[in-house]
């Protein structure tokens, strides 16, 4: 297990040596309610961090899911197609995303901690 | 269904509970409601296969008495009336002079020249000052929103449980009711409901409306029975083909094009909006209210754009969701008449995706009639 970095927009990014492995937070799942759809990249997508590279579709909306870092595609969880509940039942764990081929390890600094990232949603709901 | 922490929202007398148990509140029509306890997908399954309760006292509850009450109701809506039996009830419109929706609701028969109208708590200010603005003399209206809750027992095990509280349940017929004392005080019970299955809606005052919810939760117990909140009735209620304002229904639709020419009696009957109607049923409806099953996944939502296989744009989602009771993405919406043909493409987030008209209702209706 490695450490684990959160977004503002409610991702996490668990790095594992160059890949970072997504998904969206516990926090994000439980707001959200059942998810019944997800739109995942493709591997080799390059993408970009802080933009839109996946959309969760739950019982009440649409939502997007934001690359928590730039690089590439490596990996998707593809479970997900056929069992996108298990972004509610294990966020953190069966339910992640997509793994990103870490481009530039200085953006890191600009995702928070865990103990960071609870008082972010703490502030966030009051 | 927007979300919002404001203070004005008003609140039914199960607050409380919903409090309780950490039910997710929305803002539904500037009520604070429970939109799911333990989830939406789960709610709607126990519907079907079980039973649930639903609190929507946010229902407006609107009371017309007199000696002209008949006839203004009648007037004022179109369905016939005169073919509401004494304790019965039937699905109604109220509609405008250009022949569009105004609000659907139930109008229950309380008793020779009494009646009472359920509206969407979205309309129910709206209808109170339509029905105040057509009045005759000798009719007075009464507006019990507030002081009347509304509890809604649905599922195949809803009579076993309503039979825990009277053997004599068992004899309403559907869209029939009964007045009842229930735990010392009087309710209107009645078999009905706004998802497809067997059930009851039972109404009470307010201050009695805890303890009947405790009861039923109680009496239920052994049968899986579970509160539900609104997103499972709205998924219910699209499995069933059922229209909702403010999706499928407006003051821009008219009931011919939604399908709800069965409940307007223009040869019955005169009332508001006849004249139009009569100008609209001479011409075949130009667009009409289809269901669709979705061949690619993908969740259709309000306002989405649905094509052809030409690529020509043909219509509009109003509602849509997944339903776990099929394992299906579904929906409803509107499509040019000329255009009903299969397959059809929903427009989701730039991609179009293959969708089939479907027949309604997605699911077995299951009322009992």
């Amino acid at each position: 297990m490695g450490e684990i970095k959160f977004t503002k927009t409610h991702e996490w990014a668990r790095i594992n040596n160059d890949i970072a492995t997504a998904g969206i937070t516990d926090h994000a799942q439980s707001e959200l309610g059942d998810i019944v759809f997800v739109e995942l990249p493709s591997v080799g997508d390059e993408v970009t961090q802080n933009s839109q590279c996946a959309t969760v579709e739950s019982t009440k909306a649409a939502s997007e899911v934001y690359a928590p870092l730039s690089g590439k595609i490596d990996e998707i969880n593809e479970e997900l197609v056929n069992n996108p509940q298990l972004i509610n039942e294990s966020p953190f764990d069966k339910g992640w995303m997509f793994k990103i081929k870490i481009k530039d390890r200085t953006e890191l600094d600009n995702l928070m901690d865990e103990a960071t990232y609870k008082e972010f949603i703490e502030k966030e709901s009051h | 269904m927007e979300e919002t922490k404001s203070l004005q929202l008003k609140r039914t007398p199960l607050y409380p509970y919903h409090k309780k148990v950490k039910a997710k509140l929305v803002n539904f029509s500037g009520w604070e409601m429970p939109i799911e306890y333990e989830g939406i997908l789960k709610e709607t399954k126990n519907c079907r296969n079980n039973c649930a309760l639903f609190d929507v006292s946010h229902m407006g509850e609107i009371e017309i008495k007199g000696k002209n009450a008949h006839s203004f109701i009648q007037y004022l809506t179109t369905n016939n009336v005169d073919r509401l039996e004494n304790h019965s009830l039937q699905y109604n419109l109220f509609i405008n002079e250009k022949a569009t929706i105004l609000d659907d609701f139930m109008l229950y028969h309380l008793g020779k020249n009494h009646f009472l109208c359920v509206v969407n708590a979205s309309n129910k200010d709206k209808i109170v000052n339509w029905l105040y603005r057509n009045k005759t003399s000798s009719v007075e209206i009464e507006d019990k929103s507030d002081s009347t809750a509304l509890l809604s027992l649905q599922g195949p095990y809803a009579e076993k449980i309503m039979e825990k509280i009277s053997p004599n349940i068992k004899e309403i017929k559907y869209v029939h009711f009964i007045y009842t004392m229930i735990a010392g005080f009087e309710c209107l019970v009645s078999r009905s409901g706004y998802t497809g299955e067997d059930g009851f809606e039972l109404y009470c005052p307010n201050k009695n409306a805890s303890i009947l919810w405790e009861l039923l939760l109680d009496l239920g117990k052994n049968f899986s029975l579970s509160p539900a909140g609104l997103g499972a009735r709205d998924v219910l209620r699209i499995e069933a083909g059922y229209p909702l304002y403010g999706h499928e229904i407006d003051e821009s639709t008219n009931p011919i094009e939604a399908s709800l020419g069965w409940a307007v009696k223009v040869k019955e009957k005169d009332f508001i909006g006849k004249e139009k109607m009569l100008n609209t049923l001479k011409a075949p409806a130009s667009r009409k209210r289809i269901g669709f099953v979705m061949e690619e996944k993908g969740v259709a939502r309000q306002g989405y754009a649905i094509y052809d296989t030409k690529n020509n744009c043909i219509g509009t989602v109003t509602s849509g969701t997944y339903s776990p009771n099929l394992n299906k993405f579904i929906g409803m919406g509107y499509i040019n008449s000329s255009s009903i043909e299969n397959p059809i493409y929903i427009e989701i987030r730039g991609k179009l995706l293959r969708a089939r008209i479907d027949k309604f209702p997605f699911i077995k209706i299951n009322t009992k009639r």
